[in-house]
């Protein structure tokens, strides 16, 4: 599943990128995040409660960033299992200067595997949709000193 | 197929109810014909700690008349509402949606509040809430309020209910003089849910213009939504067929799309105009004396 | 014979406990000090198994114990294949994996617990590691050169070639004349889907050093066989059980994991042990049907005479062999001809595997495939030449007759194609729907008329071509009050045996229908069986109960014949009587059996009572045939199919009880007609199952089909003496085809040839928008 789109934040693009790589603020960005430890080869070993409404599963996993270019863009890696199934995913997130802000723009794929990837499909795209979307919402609170989404959003719908 | 532990209550009255879910907050779900939660729960993907069985709160289960509102309670089957004879003569869009929900067995089982509480993105009761305007009561601890229907609805399966709150019951306006309804529906071969369903309520004045019209639609995004592009080119303009069609042609304009196994984001799209065309033309035949 | 029973509409002896819910199934076994399993599934399609930490769930209540493969290795056999074709490559098929996981579902572990609920939430505490291997599960990809392999041991990914070939193809492809088609046909995976999901309850009991086993089975006593091998066991001590199956379609002709499993624990504890598969498990881990990739070359002449077929089939096998997985594809090449003298085959199947469920016996199991193929080349070569398909079905008919042999070198037991398409054209209104056709295409509207002419292989099988035998056992027995036992080796379950067995035996020996009971599916009451499966169970199963009953009236004649002092052959046995033709000499059917039990005068050389048995031994499968019309009308704005009119003729033969046949044929056609629009059990890239639950698996259901006219015509098989041929996948074979014949028909204005299955509308919109049919 391919996980695409971009967001408008109104912080200049270091804020951006310094906030992205903040363990602090990414784990209280990241939905239902528990757990959020870095480890020594720069990785995070995450607990996260995530899932839609009562449709909740935790999963342990481990989300690694990679060729980081500060302040421009990274790739992150994330795998994780629960008791819901697995999930491994790759994507590169850019940054670029935009409208006095900074664009965030997301381009990744997504493998579900186990329970969740078998009866889940219908909303699969969706859910996933909606908790980007809830990452963005609050990671935007965790910018300094400027106001939360002030420009609008600019998410695009995801294709298969 | 078997849930994990849960420990199950059978509150009496809705004040015990809403004592419990005060008490148990997140670790608590509430369950209502159970025909959501019961197949998510036996494949372990809600596993409540505590389940909260609304189903002996018969005072919400009624449908009733009173100071020009129809009042629908929470608890009434989709049966009760498809075999109720009151909609049928003042507000046949419920009994239409209702005969599209499942099968017999759901019908006599799932109840109206369940099925709105829960929010599926393709579920029939949420587009035709939307399309009869209609209101959502919500009773907690500290006293009751009234949700429209068009703030209802918040994302997938995410609706504007706090916690805390028990959604008690519905009420709508009856249909109106020159007034025509319908619900519209393309069925999920498997599941029965709505690829694309369509409620649409149209009033015309005496000039025979659409005076109003409001148009609910589920099963195309995260969450059903007022075609409000579609109402905007409408009202106030005679009901022509090419008005129809080209203002149809907007019924998911701006809605984040859903794409799965059966339908592609495109088709659904294509789909939503189609099905928002055909129920407003069914909508004015009825509405035209 | 003068008929009073067979040939009648009688009602289902089954019927009463199955419909007030008093019949019992295998989870409605209880028995004391049951313990419970539950597994532990990959959900990888392909991983190594690094580590299985079952130490958490070994702790919890109830728990006695967690197996995992290497607990199992060199203690519990392999999940057996029976079929034997030359060059077949066999990987090892553990019940439990061993090392390496390569399909989602495939068990790993099991935990046994003294509570099933116990069972389940420990089995959600076992943590395994797994490392990922890639995934194969596209056909193409699976047979390249450079693709990875499932099983290393075997070298790539194909279980076998099997080559058929008859005709003279250097005279085909010579031809200049003769037109030419390219086509690839995907024949989906559906599930079987069985109402009753499959189950097992396996008891050891030490003191006597026996195992029963009742398990949701079509086939006992070939399971009885399998598990004492399995096991290790005495087959003697061995007995299995198929109480109330509530259907199979195939799906329980086969011998899993699980029942070795449960047979092994059982075993160990020396306590009944029991395992009811839940419906996510049932659409991962129960084998499931077709699979099919066919690239076909149609060689034809102008005038609509096909002469040659080529056809490459890729068969998705799945991971591993089960019992007959490999078979099932060799069945598509030898019915691909159809119903239709083609003097040229030439069939390449490749037996492919990847990282899915195996495929196994759907109803139907290879003809529905088969006749979709061939069924399909007929409408493409009517479009092409601008015919009617029926002219071209006319065309390519043998005459009628018997014992017709097709370039594949399949012998058709009898045939009269003619006069069931003739008999269903009249009764559709074929014109006239013609008629009504060329109107609404005028007005933009597309109406779709679909044929099929299929004719099936069925009443399996002589031996000398089946994997574990083709016979069948059957045991009549009079007891000493009069009333009639019957024992079949075959299982039914579902088809309604009990009540047209009892329809033969009563109108064999003359006596009450109500006085004959049927037994089946135990191995210690039956003596010998296969089974039910490849619409045998009448024509194979019936046919041994025929026998044995007539041993039955040899021996009571030659009783009745002292007491009378008439000849045996001039008594009949009718209304509970033996007697002369003319009835001036006769004596009470009772009074007869009273005779043979306290043996005062037996005639010299007769032994007492009155019980026999008989082992059919067919000489031929059967072919029954059909023609069938279906009538759909695409709405042209959203491609919905809208199915308006099915009609059916089919010939299955001598028909015992038409209730039985209508039954069938009705269920057979909703399970074709939804392959044909709406199911498809999908795997994503990665071998990860995305129609997990019928949220998504789309099962036929009631409310989505019109009424379907049926109708018969007799054509009697000389093949056993009841003339029946077998009725139990006709509808699914015959029906798939006629939709899609139907529909391609209905948008034949737009130029399109062929929209894979299932027609889903998004697919058909693509086409009505003037777009490339397949992106969905």
């Amino acid at each position: 599943m391919k996980v695409e789109g971009s967001r408008q934040l109104a912080a200049p693009r270091e804020v951006v990128y310094r906030c992205l790589m903040d363990p602090l603020s990414l784990a209280q960005a990241l939905p239902g995040c528990e757990k959020l430890d870095p480890q020594p080869d720069g990785s995070y070993q995450a607990t996260l409660k995530i899932g839609i409404a009562s449709i909740k599963g935790t999963y342990q996993g481990r989300v690694q960033i990679l060729d980081a270019l500060p302040p421009e863009s990274f790739r992150m890696k994330i795998e994780g299992k629960g008791a819901g199934g697995f999930l491994k995913g790759e994507g590169t997130i850019s940054l670029t200067v935009q409208n006095g802000g900074t664009l965030i723009s997301y381009s990744g794929e997504v493998q579900i595997g186990g329970m969740i990837a078998s009866v889940g499909q219908r909303m699969m795209q969706a859910a996933a949709q909606q908790m980007v979307q809830q990452f963005f919402d609050a990671f935007s609170h965790q910018l300094p000193a400027v106001q939360p989404d002030a420009v609008n959003s600019g998410g695009l719908p995801p294709s298969t | 197929m078997i849930p994990e532990p849960f420990e199950y209550h059978s509150p009496q009255s809705l004040e015990e109810a809403l004592r419990l879910v005060t008490e148990f907050g997140e670790e608590g779900k509430m369950m209502a014909g159970g025909h959501s939660l019961l197949p998510m729960m036996k494949l372990r993907l809600a596993s409540p700690r505590h389940v909260i069985d609304l189903g002996r709160l018969s005072e919400l289960r009624y449908i009733r008349e009173s100071d020009g509102w129809i009042e629908i309670g929470a608890l009434t089957t989709h049966f009760q509402i498809e075999s109720s004879s009151l909609l049928r003569e003042k507000c046949p869009l419920l009994p239409e949606t209702a005969r599209e929900i499942g099968d017999a067995q759901v019908r006599n089982l799932g109840t109206l509040g369940g099925s709105l509480a829960h929010a599926d993105p393709a579920a029939d009761w949420p587009a035709a809430i939307l399309a009869l305007d209609a209101e959502i009561r919500a009773n907690s601890a500290g006293g009751e309020r009234w949700i429209a229907a068009q703030d209802f609805f918040v994302g997938l399966m995410t609706t504007a209910l706090a916690p805390g709150e028990i959604l008690t019951a519905v009420r709508l306006p009856p249909l109106p003089r020159r007034a025509g309804d319908t619900y519209l529906k393309l069925r999920q071969p498997a599941s029965g849910f709505a690829v694309v369903g369509v409620g649409v309520r149209l009033a015309l004045n005496e000039a025979a213009h659409i005076e109003r019209v409001a148009i609910g639609v589920t099963g195309i995004g995260p969450k059903a939504y007022r075609a409000a592009a579609v109402e905007r080119e409408l009202l106030g303009k005679p009901p022509t067929a090419r008005r129809l069609a080209e203002a149809a042609a907007r019924a998911a304009d701006g809605v984040q799309t859903n794409s799965d196994l059966f339908a592609s984001a495109e088709y659904r799209k294509h789909l939503a105009s189609v099905y928002v065309r055909r129920a407003l033309e069914l909508a004015l035949e009825r509405a035209n004396p | 014979m003068s008929s009073k029973l067979l040939g009648e509409r009688i009602k289902r002896k089954e019927d009463p406990r199955l419909i007030q819910g008093r019949s019992h199934y295998v989870d409605d076994i209880q028995l004391c000090g049951m313990l419970y399993l539950a597994f532990v599934r990959s959900p990888h399609a392909h991983a190594e198994i690094k580590a299985i930490h079952s130490e958490a769930a070994q702790k919890m209540p109830g728990v006695l114990a967690v197996y995992t493969g290497a607990d199992l290795e060199g203690r519990l056999g392999l999940i057996p294949c029976a079929a034997g074709m030359e060059g077949l490559k066999v990987p090892p098929h553990p019940c439990l994996a061993l090392r390496r996981v390569r399909y989602v579902g495939e068990p790993v572990a099991v935990v046994v617990a003294s509570g099933r609920y116990q069972a389940v939430d420990a089995a959600a505490q076992v943590e395994v590691d797994y490392e990922p291997l890639p995934a194969i599960t596209d056909l193409d990809k699976a047979v390249s050169s450079d693709s990875p392999v499932i099983h290393e041991s075997l070298g790539d990914n194909i279980a076998f070639v099997a080559k058929l070939e008859g005709g003279d193809w250097k005279a085909v492809e010579s031809d200049a004349s003769l037109k030419v088609i390219r086509q690839r046909l995907v024949n989906q995976r559906l599930a079987p889907l069985s109402m009753e999901t499959r189950g097992v309850v396996a008891s050891y009991s030490p003191g006597e050093d026996t195992l029963t086993v009742w398990s949701s089975t079509q086939i006992p006593h070939l399971l009885k066989t399998q598990l004492a091998v399995m096991t290790g066991m005495d087959e003697a001590r061995v007995r299995v059980i198929a109480p109330e199956v509530g259907g199979a379609f195939g799906s329980k002709l086969n011998v899993y994991a699980e029942e070795g499993v449960a047979c092994f624990v059982s075993r160990q504890f020396g306590k009944p042990v029991k395992w009811i598969e839940s419906r996510r498990e049932n659409l991962m881990a129960t084998i499931h049907g077709r699979d099919q990739i066919d690239d076909l070359e149609i060689y034809f002449r102008p005038d609509g005479k096909v002469m040659g077929l080529k056809c490459h089939i890729l068969a998705n096998l799945g991971a591993y062999h089960q019992l007959l997985t490999p078979a099932i594809p060799t069945l598509t090449a030898l019915m691909i001809l159809g119903c239709y003298n083609i003097p040229a085959v030439f069939v390449e199947t490749k037996g492919v595997f990847t990282n899915t469920m195996s495929t196994d016996a759907y109803r139907g199991a290879g003809r529905p495939e088969a006749t979709y193929i061939i069924e399909r080349v007929m409408d493409m070569v009517a479009r092409e030449l601008n015919l009617d398909p029926v002219e071209v079905r006319l065309k390519n008919f043998p005459p009628p007759g018997k014992d017709i042999v097709l370039a594949t070198g399949v012998s058709y037991d009898t045939a009269n194609y003619q006069k069931t398409l003739k008999k269903v054209l009249t009764l559709s209104g074929y014109k006239k729907l013609r008629r009504e056709q060329a109107r609404l295409r005028k007005k933009g509207k597309y109406l779709g008329i679909g044929l099929s002419t299929y004719v099936e292989i069925c009443a399996m099988g002589p031996s000398s071509r089946m994997p574990a035998g083709g016979w069948e056992s059957g045991t009549v027995r009079v007891e000493p009050t009069g009333k009639v036992t019957v024992l079949s080796g075959t299982s039914p379950h579902g088809q309604g045996e009990e009540t047209s067995f009892a329809q033969i035996v009563a109108e064999e020996l003359g006596v009450p229908y109500d006085d004959v009971t049927v037994y089946h599916g135990d191995t210690n009451q039956v003596p010998m069986g296969i089974g039910t499966f490849g619409s045998r169970t009448t024509a194979v199963g019936g046919t041994a109960i025929y026998h044995a009953a007539q041993r039955i009236k040899k021996k009571m004649a030659r009783l009745a014949a002292v007491k009378l002092g008439a000849k045996p052959s001039e008594l009949v046995f009718r209304d509970g009587k033996i007697e002369t033709e003319d009835g001036s000499k006769s004596v009470k059917f009772g009074e007869v059996v009273g005779e043979a039990y306290f043996a005062k005068q037996l005639p010299p050389g007769l032994a007492p009572g009155l019980v026999e048995n008989y082992v059919f031994e067919p000489p031929n499968y059967t072919y029954p045939f059909g023609a069938h019309v279906a009538v759909v009308e695409i709405d042209n704005e959203t491609g919905e199919v809208n199915l308006r009119n099915y009609f059916a003729v089919d010939d299955c033969g001598r028909i015992l009880n038409p209730m039985l046949v209508d039954g069938q044929i009705h269920g057979g056609l909703a399970q074709g007609i939804g392959q044909a629009l709406w199911e498809e059990h999908v795997y994503d890239e990665n071998g990860q199952l995305l129609t997990g639950t019928l949220m998504d698996c789309a099962a036929p259901r009631a409310h989505q089909f019109c009424w379907f006219e049926t109708a018969n015509t007799e054509t009697r098989t000389p093949v056993n003496p009841l003339g029946v041929k077998g009725v139990g996948e006709a509808g699914t074979i015959g029906s798939t085809p006629a939709i899609v014949n139907a529909v391609m028909d209905a948008l034949r204005p737009l130029g399109v040839r062929h929209i894979d299955m299932p027609l889903k509308p998004e697919k058909i919109w693509q086409v009505l928008r003037g777009g490339s049919p397949q992106v969905v």
